[in-house]
């Protein structure tokens, strides 16, 4: 009887929110036309959909998932943000995106457990070093705080590392990249979900894509499994299947689509306090604020929509973990899982819009690096969509660089892993 | 996901033996009064498909041979496309 006169007093509202039990978005009816429909229920998608009817008052906008929202790169990533990229077009986007996360966590009103504790790259060769030498100008160029460190002082940061002569590849020195560090990348999609749906965005999941409506030289709509649904404008925003969507229209993309596998050991006692990454072993680690320590990096190299991982891939990376940080051996692995990658030739994203179609904008090839991007692209291509016009700061990610021969230069990045690994 | 590919020398490997060399796109276009961009289109611009395409392999950790197999990217099944399969019935 007690039990019962409690959930009636549940029933309030205000109850409800007090408790945490209010819905943070709810469903909404799926209407036969939309102003703008953007395709791609993760972090971008959602993004773009809040931030458009938020800062330019469009609310008359629906995310379409395939899925649920956060089933595809959004919710596979390792949730590693960083703006140590090789061009400065990239670092100013990824730096304005890393300075970001505080300012979205009040305004959602929503803890994306941002914890900037700072990225360590390891160097295993002279070579390496210089590479890292040429990152940290560029970052410091851009005023973002990036170092270059000795063995001895990337012993100091990591006690755990083995930075003696033992590893296959020993340790030449570290790039600490201090601002950088870990967001959780589910509540990213959670809370960007919460606030477009505040917002009047409509988020429809379990819609899916089957063709794509033109006229003439115009956007006019799109098939789903749950009918035909007009729109004035559409985005493409689906990460590794964007290409698939995009020959809907008979648009050919140079992005390859490739299975990036991550894992997660079981919880250890805290030991390791950055993000170490090393790209003689394709192999990067942190440690979760639950304890586990993810890791990942390797991708497969041919081109498919498999997201099944491999036993192989596992045996990789208990070695080359084991090497730099020998502490880790014996430590079982939990959980391991695999996501989609969509590469482009220069390892850079392409955003651009009203491309072969007036009214179709594109937001794909972002690779393995679209999660630490997220929000902040979603502004841009919200001001891209709003007003019709690129925003200078996603001028030079145009298609057309591609066919112009301006390569962006991100595959010599000394954070990637050379050439798609 | 780990899958097989079947070398015409050794027989059905693991695919982590293999190398792979993109998808058999025919001869390259003719160099008369080609253009850049035309050019560039060729060689960068594609779109994988859930269905069966050819592909080029090189054995690289076995026999060391280069040779074209069918492969669905959606599924990593060496099958050939529905219109093959039924010619050869």
């Amino acid at each position: 009887m007690s039990l019962k006169l409690r959930n009636n007093q549940v029933k309030s509202s205000e109850t409800r929110a007090i408790c945490g039990l209010e819905r943070l978005w709810g469903t909404s009816p799926l209407k036969s036309h939309y102003d703008v429909v953007l395709i791609g229920g993760g972090i971008h998608g959602l993004a773009t959909a809040y931030y458009l009817a938020k800062e330019h008052g469009i609310k008359d906008v629906a995310v379409l998932e395939r899925r649920y929202i956060g089933y595809g790169g959004s919710g596979r990533n390792t949730a590693i943000v960083r703006a140590n990229q090789r061009t400065q077009e990239n670092v100013k986007l990824y730096d304005e995106g890393l300075k970001l996360w505080p300012k979205l966590i009040d305004e959602l009103d929503f803890n994306l457990m941002f914890f900037n504790c700072g990225n360590l790259n390891l160097a295993h060769s002279e070579a390496a070093v210089s590479a890292f030498r040429l990152a940290v100008s560029t970052a410091n160029f851009c005023n973002v705080q990036s170092e270059l460190l000795d063995p001895q002082q990337c012993k100091e940061l990591v006690p755990a590392l083995d930075i003696s002569d033992r590893p296959y590849h020993p340790i030449h020195g570290g790039m600490y990249h201090g601002p950088g560090g870990i967001v959780r990348h589910d509540a990213v999609v959670w809370g960007l979900a919460k606030g477009a749906f505040k917002h009047g965005a409509h988020i429809h999941q379990g819609v899916e894509v089957l063709g794509i409506d033109t006229d003439g030289q115009k956007i006019t709509g799109v098939q789903t499994n749950r009918g035909s649904i007009s729109c004035n404008r559409l985005a493409v925003m689906a990460g590794g299947y964007s290409a698939s969507v995009c020959e809907m229209v008979g648009m050919e993309l140079p992005v390859h689509p490739l299975t990036i596998q991550a894992m997660v050991t079981q919880p250890l006692k805290p030991f390791l306090h950055h993000v170490v990454s090393s790209g003689a072993y394709h192999c990067y680690a942190n440690q979760t604020l639950k304890g586990e320590v993810a890791t990942g990096a390797h991708m497969d190299p041919q081109v498919n929509y498999s997201t099944t991982p491999t036993a192989w891939y596992m045996k990789h990376q208990a070695e080359a973990l084991c090497e730099f940080l020998p502490c880790l051996k014996g430590v079982k692995f939990m959980r391991i899982w695999a996501g989609l990658a969509d590469m482009t030739p220069d390892m850079a994203p392409i955003m651009d819009g009203n491309v072969m179609y007036d009214g179709l904008f594109i937001d794909v090839g972002w690779g393995y690096f679209g999660f630490k991007s997220g929000p902040i692209t979603g502004k841009y291509m919200a001001e891209f969509i709003a007003d019709d016009e690129a925003p200078d700061i996603l001028k030079p990610f145009a298609l057309n660089r591609f066919l112009e021969n301006r390569y962006m230069g991100e595959t010599a990045g000394a954070t990637n892993y050379g050439h798609w690994n | 996901m780990s899958f097989t590919i079947t070398c015409p020398i050794c027989g059905e490997r693991d695919v982590y033996e293999f190398h792979f060399g993109g998808r058999d796109r025919g001869p390259p276009p003719s160099h008369d009064n080609l253009t850049i961009e035309e050019y560039l289109r060729y060689a960068q611009f594609r779109t994988t498909r859930t269905e069966a395409q050819l592909e080029w392999w090189f054995h690289s950790n076995g026999c060391g041979s280069w040779f074209t197999t069918w492969r669905n990217p959606a599924n990593n099944r060496e099958e050939k496309p529905q219109e093959m399969s039924n010619d050869q019935q």
